[in-house]
């Protein structure tokens, strides 16, 4: 019997050995690349979707126990058309190096300033700490998080 | 990976005696799954049935009286970090539930998976049971049982694969508890070696009750015994913590890539006086 999801608002089945990875799963099955394929242990967050709202590592999920979860993932994070808060403000700061860490990063802040809309600056290291930049650039990333915190609009 | 037949490689019982009823040779129990999905990476083979516990509701809850807490085997670390929060005594088990890990696995990773991984030194949470006195309540083939957690441990993780850790009783106790850990970066990795202690003072602050869990030295957590002799008795104060440093041949520390044995051995007293400090603020902040 297929599993069955939601995936990104969608209703999906996968059909597929239920032991595999949701990462796998979603890129090789769902051809959802944006979740990205790097440690494949949960230490570095790259793989990051969110399940029923919580952000999870998909390197470590089972697909075959997330019958009737929601999935979304980076492609599923705002409209299509516009970027949200959190990406703009990583655009506007800069801070995308070679991009394996940003889908992550995305959904890991966005969850974040929706339950710690005024956090410290140690609050948003604390909350990155799953997820690992490989080209190091934290601290601008870290402004990029801290300029939502002082906007009027802040994270939607 | 054996794709013939999916529904036969991943089970979903409801019930304690279905799952006992699946665990076949092949099989093997899934909680969070953050152990087992990594299999491969230590070179052991995923192609097995997987026994999913999640459906089994009574795993996931959480209730506490004057006697215990108690927790189903499947309550994540964040869920432990949250009942635990208002229970003074329970210190211990909220530093290592809320430090371990990062958010991501935190809200994945459960308090019986970190028990029964088959393997791993370096848990965070079964120090702190060791030293808040759990009982682990499990289902075998032939009935329920309770057993201690240094029997369980000593028996070794599964104890063989054919019985399920359902609940985990910790004694609501007079004192408190904390837990220390060393990390060769500030956090998101596993502890080079950890401390859980529980000090219980009468009356004129003597140290009545003392329990010392150490993990991640050696292959399997365990009570620091002659610490805790040489405690009792004493007056309380972080400087009682130095006795650490008299009793440290007691262990045989791991070597592994990411540490030797002897540096594991060396940051001990240091975790011992953390712990302590952090029950001395707990308990200014409790007079």
């Amino acid at each position: 019997m297929p599993v069955t999801f939601t995936l990104n608002g969608q209703q999906r089945q996968f059909s597929g050995d239920p032991r595999a990875s949701l990462l796998d799963a979603l890129r090789r099955d769902f051809r959802l690349t944006g979740t990205k394929d790097v440690c494949g242990e949960g230490f570095c967050g790259a793989c990051l979707v969110y399940i029923d709202g919580v952000p999870k590592v998909s390197c470590l999920l089972p697909i075959g126990a997330l019958e009737g979860s929601k999935v979304t993932t980076i492609e599923g994070v705002g409209a299509r058309e516009t970027l949200t808060p959190v990406q703009q403000a990583f655009e506007d700061f800069d801070v995308v190096q070679c991009g394996m860490c940003f889908p992550g990063m995305v959904l890991t802040v966005t969850h974040f300033l929706q339950t710690n809309p005024r956090p410290s600056r140690d609050d948003v290291k604390s909350a990155l700490v799953g997820n690992i930049c490989r080209c190091t650039g934290y601290e601008r990333i870290i402004d990029a998080v801290m300029s939502l915190h002082n906007s009027a609009e802040g994270p939607e | 990976m054996n794709t013939a037949n999916t529904d036969d490689l991943f089970l979903r019982p409801v019930s304690v005696e279905a799952a006992l009823a699946a665990l076949g040779d092949q099989a093997v129990l899934v909680a969070g799954g953050t152990w087992v999905m990594r299999a491969p990476l230590r070179g052991e083979s995923i192609d097995r049935v997987f026994v999913s516990l999640s459906g089994i509701a009574h795993m996931h809850a959480i209730s506490h009286d004057t006697e215990f807490l108690r927790l189903g085997a499947l309550v994540t670390h964040d869920g432990l970090g949250a009942c635990t929060r208002n229970l003074p005594e329970m210190g211990a088990l909220m530093q290592a539930a809320t430090m371990s890990a990062n958010p991501a696995i935190r809200s994945t990773a459960t308090l019986g998976g970190n028990i029964c991984a088959v393997g791993f030194p370096a848990a965070d949470l079964v120090p702190a049971l060791i030293a808040l006195d759990a009982r682990f309540e499990v289902q075998t083939q032939t009935g329920p049982e309770t057993v201690n957690v240094a029997t369980y441990l000593q028996s070794g993780a599964y104890r063989g694969g054919k019985e399920i850790l359902t609940t985990i009783l910790i004694p609501r106790q007079t004192g408190r508890s904390a837990h220390a850990r060393a990390l060769l970066r500030k956090a998101g990795e596993y502890p080079v070696a950890n401390v859980s202690a529980f000090i219980g003072l009468n009356a004129d602050n003597v140290i009545e009750t003392v329990r010392i869990a150490v993990g991640a030295l050696e292959a399997t957590p365990k009570r620091w015994h002659g610490l805790e002799t040489a405690l009792k008795g004493l007056p309380f104060s972080t400087a009682a913590a130095e006795k650490a440093h008299d009793h440290l041949d007691e262990f045989a520390p791991r070597d592994s890539t990411d540490a030797p044995g002897w540096y594991r051995l060396r940051v001990l007293p240091g975790l011992v006086g953390q712990a302590f400090a952090t029950i001395a603020d707990h308990m200014l902040e409790g007079a």
